[in-house]
């Protein structure tokens, strides 16, 4: 359980719970930037975006998962991580994130003066850039 | 009177048939328990967006003072004009009265809707099937603009309406695979058209599966929003008491439980999610972080119904297929009783022969 100097850290996704564990720090990619949560962080609701979600001082095998689009909740010894999607980094497809990339492209090219086909174009955009850098990044 | 080869012949291939009928029961028994944990499994995600939703209710600067209800585009009420009706059936056939069932119900409901148009949006390639032969597919014309951007050629679908019901929409092997990610594109679209005002509200017929004897088939409003963490449902059918007696005797031959699991202590977990007693830092406004919310909770919804209508599906074919192996051995049963009457009475006439050209020499 968690303590003073721990957090207890849960990656939840549509389809199942993917853990829950205990942590000293996690690293999150929030919508307008990246943070750092430690234990006694004051509360926070935050939209997540595309990146890492890294943990560390957990007994996890991995603790680097990549996230995409979601919500965390934090409490002074808490973080529950609601994640679209999330994928170790060892699992995802680089071929069909550099498709993901090619797609995502053409796709803003033919928004046009479109905000919302703009919007959905730099979202799939985003998630592809994450994908790899995620996957290319090799500490882990 | 049939020979005794005939009759041998006909008990084989009713063996054969029992064997297929009985190794379908435990695939599907097999499949039935995958998807009872992968449908048990989604709904931690969903509680929880469904809790950040009601707190997010107490923010004072999202609620729309005169409805007392969120003020977001999903939660407008309009005349109910045009509709979309999402039938979730299955893709194959051998499941008892499973996809009847469904169907009956959606029929049921498009006689409720006389005067408003309809679009229906049929995944499972048993509904698909019978709804494009009844209703027709909805056609769209294709027109050609000029990005103004850059000016390079633009096509663009504009639907014409042929007539007041029609087939939208295709979504082959999305039960076989079911991923959160298709599941979500479709939520998206589906959003994408209620904001936009193509249709005034959204209606799901499914088969609702807590455990194999808590099933019914529900129409359920999926949009507008109203209350969110309730299921808004327009028309039930439970299970009768025979179809939910014999579900159990299959269930528990399978190995499988009657009951729906207890997940009571998970359940009050979720619902704190985001609603602790604190004043929580929203690090976005609490309007943006609505949008992002909530077609998060549609696609948990619609997601929920794909998942409970899999495990439904299976537990019906699992039923169905246990009722077919059981009349197959009847079958068997009658049909060796009526091959040793044939073979005795054939010994009969040959010894009766035999005896009658004795006497006679």
């Amino acid at each position: 359980m968690a303590t003073d100097t721990q957090l207890q850290v849960t990656l939840v996704t549509p389809e199942r719970i993917l853990f829950d564990t205990t942590a000293a720090s996690v690293d999150l990619p929030s919508r307008t930037g990246r943070i750092e949560v430690l234990p006694g962080h004051a509360p926070l609701v935050a939209e997540l975006g595309a990146g890492d979600v890294t943990l560390q001082g957990s007994t996890l095998e991995t603790t680097r998962w990549n996230v995409s689009w979601g919500f965390v909740e934090v409490l002074p010894n808490r973080v529950t991580i609601l994640a679209n999607d999330a994928v170790a980094p060892a699992a995802i497809d680089v071929d069909a994130a550099r498709q993901q990339l090619e797609h995502a492209h053409s796709l803003w090219n033919a928004a046009g003066d479109d905000a919302e086909a703009y919007d959905a174009a730099n979202h799939v955009l985003e998630e592809a850039q994450a994908r790899l850098a995620s996957a290319e990044n090799p500490a882990s | 009177m049939a020979n005794v080869l005939d009759l041998r012949r006909r008990i084989r291939s009713v063996k054969s048939t029992r064997q297929i009928t009985r190794a379908m029961k435990m695939v599907s028994a097999a499949k039935l328990r995958r998807a009872q944990d992968r449908a048990l499994a989604a709904r931690p995600y969903a509680q929880r967006i469904a809790s950040v939703l009601a707190s997010l209710k107490r923010r004072i600067e999202v609620l729309d003072p005169e409805t007392g209800n969120l003020r977001h585009p999903l939660f407008a009420v309009r005349p109910e004009k045009r509709i979309l009706l999402v039938i979730i059936s299955g893709d194959k056939g051998f499941a008892g009265a499973f996809n009847t069932n469904i169907l009956k119900a959606s029929h049921q409901f498009l006689a409720l809707c006389e005067d408003k148009e309809v679009d229906i949006e049929a995944i499972g390639r048993k509904a698909r099937d019978q709804m494009r032969r009844r209703y027709g597919v909805a056609t769209h014309d294709v027109v050609q603009s000029e990005n103004p951007a850059d000016g390079s050629p633009l096509t663009h679908h504009v639907r014409r309406r042929k007539s007041r019901i029609e087939v939208v929409g295709d979504h082959p092997g999305l039960l076989e695979k079911l991923n959160h990610r298709v599941v979500r594109e479709l939520a998206e679209e589906i959003i994408r058209r209620y904001t936009h005002a193509e249709i005034d509200a959204c209606y799901v017929v499914y088969n609702e599966f807590k455990s194999v004897i808590q099933q019914r088939v529900v129409t359920e409003r999926l949009l507008p929003l109203i209350e969110p963490g309730s299921h808004v449902i327009v028309g039930a059918t439970e299970q009768t008491a025979e179809e939910r007696q014999y579900a159990a005797t299959v269930a528990a031959e399978a190995g499988i439980s009657p009951f729906a699991e207890d997940t009571s202590e998970a359940d009050e977990e979720a619902a704190r999610f985001g609603t602790s007693d604190v004043d929580y830092i929203y690090e976005q406004p609490a309007t943006e972080l609505l949008n992002g919310l909530l077609p998060s909770y549609v696609a948990a919804m619609l997601f929920h119904s794909l998942a409970e209508s899999v495990a439904a599906e299976h537990a019906a074919r699992m039923t169905a297929m246990d009722a077919a192996t059981n009349n197959a051995s009847e079958m068997i049963d009658s049909l060796t009783l009526y091959m040793n009457r044939v073979r005795q009475a054939a010994i009969t006439k040959e010894i009766i022969e035999i005896v009658s050209g004795a006497a006679a020499l």
